[in-house]
């Protein structure tokens, strides 16, 4: 074993005496590593007949492609085969919102696909991203943009606000599903696919929904990463994982 | 790439790239040379020697996942125990979550205490009741540098940190354990 270079001799031979008051010293017993690593190769085989664990073995960057091809393709479609909002509605404060939701995406995507050799992000981290993407899509409920609002009536947009958060539910469950399976394990993965999941969304109901009034995008939009959050929050809370 | 086949001389990173090339003796080496000091970092950790193997598969298992990350040149070491302490952190985060009974900790019995004569023994539960009054940041760190004999510079890569910050904390271990343990550090009988 290399010995560490520096600091060494400024410990008053502090390492040899811990190392010699510790009984964990001796590991080196042949059937259990043996035992162990029949364990480690059946795993291994077993991850490897998976579609999961095909898709997470490989390289960081090509995870990080495929996430995005997918996202593009899905953007395109989406952009192209469903009607945008009016272009009265477009301007560059929906174009702002949208840019926002997509760069908080690509963000959880990055946390999300961070290689496992690297030191975990800290947990305030994972939990600023949380809500700051549930926040914004909160917040845009409170910033309207000018010519929405006459587009419709309070009444109307509530009655299609159930409609919006089911169709916002279902468009984030393939965004979650594709980060769950790059995900090779970081800690608060789920969490933060839950929220890009939430994030997506948002980002198709902004970019194709006409109705504006802070009632309907807090209740069919907003909650929609809401919904996500607490939800796999909740679930990751009570049922415990391996 | 690897000239010739896997042996026990092989250096880590040419058992790695023969590993990445489909060897499955190139990881049953980086295994057996890895795995005995994975058990000593985690046991010391986790008191369990459960727990301790659990997380050596887990992180051989991860490597495997991750090996195409590896980039030819760059040093094994530093990235199995990445990968150990990512483990061993996400295991105490999630102890915590479940809000597990200290009483728990405490009946844990310390690795093969029973094997050890009774002045070991005693001496042994000093020092992890003192390493155990470390903060986790601390602990970690008189883990790797002292008992795993790491150079500041790869603990710092490894718990994702500058090196000042860990030479700050490794200053603060050494100055509470010298504290908590004085006459065993001297050696006194």
């Amino acid at each position: 074993m290399t010995r560490g270079s520096d600091g060494a001799g400024t410990d008053d031979g502090l390492g040899k005496r811990l190392r010699e008051l510790d009984p964990a010293s001796e590991a080196n017993d042949r059937e259990l590593i043996d035992r162990m690593f029949r364990n480690v190769k059946g795993q291994c085989a077993d991850s490897d007949r998976r579609i999961t664990g095909f898709v997470r073995s490989r390289s960081t960057i090509v995870r990080r492609l495929i996430v995005l091809v997918v996202f593009a393709v899905l953007a395109v479609i989406g952009w192209y085969n469903f009607p945008l909002v009016d272009e009265s509605v477009r301007t560059g404060q929906w174009v702002a919102t949208l840019a926002a939701f997509c760069i908080l995406l690509i963000v959880a995507m990055l946390m999300v696909t961070r290689p496992v050799h690297r030191p975990e992000l800290p947990r305030w981290q994972a939990v600023c991203l949380v809500c700051v993407a549930v926040g914004a899509t909160v917040l845009a409920a409170f910033w309207p943009t000018a010519g929405a609002q006459a587009i419709t009536h309070e009444h109307t947009s509530r009655m299609v606000a159930g409609a919006c958060m089911g169709f916002g539910l279902l468009l984030g469950v393939p965004v979650y599903a594709l980060l769950r399976l790059v995900d090779r394990g970081n800690a608060f993965g789920s969490l933060i696919a839950a929220s890009a999941a939430g994030l997506a969304g948002n980002f198709v109901l902004k970019a194709h929904c006409e109705i504006e009034t802070t009632g309907h995008v807090l209740l069919g939009h907003a909650s929609v990463a809401v919904l996500f959050v607490m939800g796999l929050g909740l679930v990751h809370r009570w049922i415990p994982s391996k | 790439m690897l000239s010739r086949p896997p042996n026990p001389q092989s250096t880590d990173e040419e058992l790695m790239d023969a590993y990445i090339d489909g060897s499955d003796q190139a990881f049953r080496l980086l295994f057996e040379r890895y795995a005995p000091i994975l058990l000593r970092l985690t046991r010391r950790h986790l008191r369990s020697d459960e727990l301790a193997e659990e997380i050596v598969q887990q992180t051989f298992f991860r490597l495997h996942g991750a090996r195409n990350d590896f980039r030819r040149g760059s040093k094994l070491r530093p990235w199995v125990m990445t990968i150990a302490m990512n483990l061993v952190r996400e295991h105490w985060r999630r102890k915590k979550r479940r809000k597990m009974t200290s009483l728990e900790v405490e009946t844990q019995a310390a690795p093969e205490a029973e094997l050890m004569p009774l002045e070991i023994r005693e001496r042994a539960k000093l020092l992890h009741a003192a390493l155990e009054k470390l903060p986790n940041s601390q602990r970690e760190v008189v883990e790797l540098h002292w008992f795993q004999e790491r150079p500041y510079a790869e603990v710092a890569t490894i718990v994702g940190t500058s090196e000042g910050a860990v030479r700050v904390r490794a200053h603060r271990a050494y100055a509470t354990l010298k504290q908590l343990l004085v006459s065993e550090i001297r050696g006194d009988e």
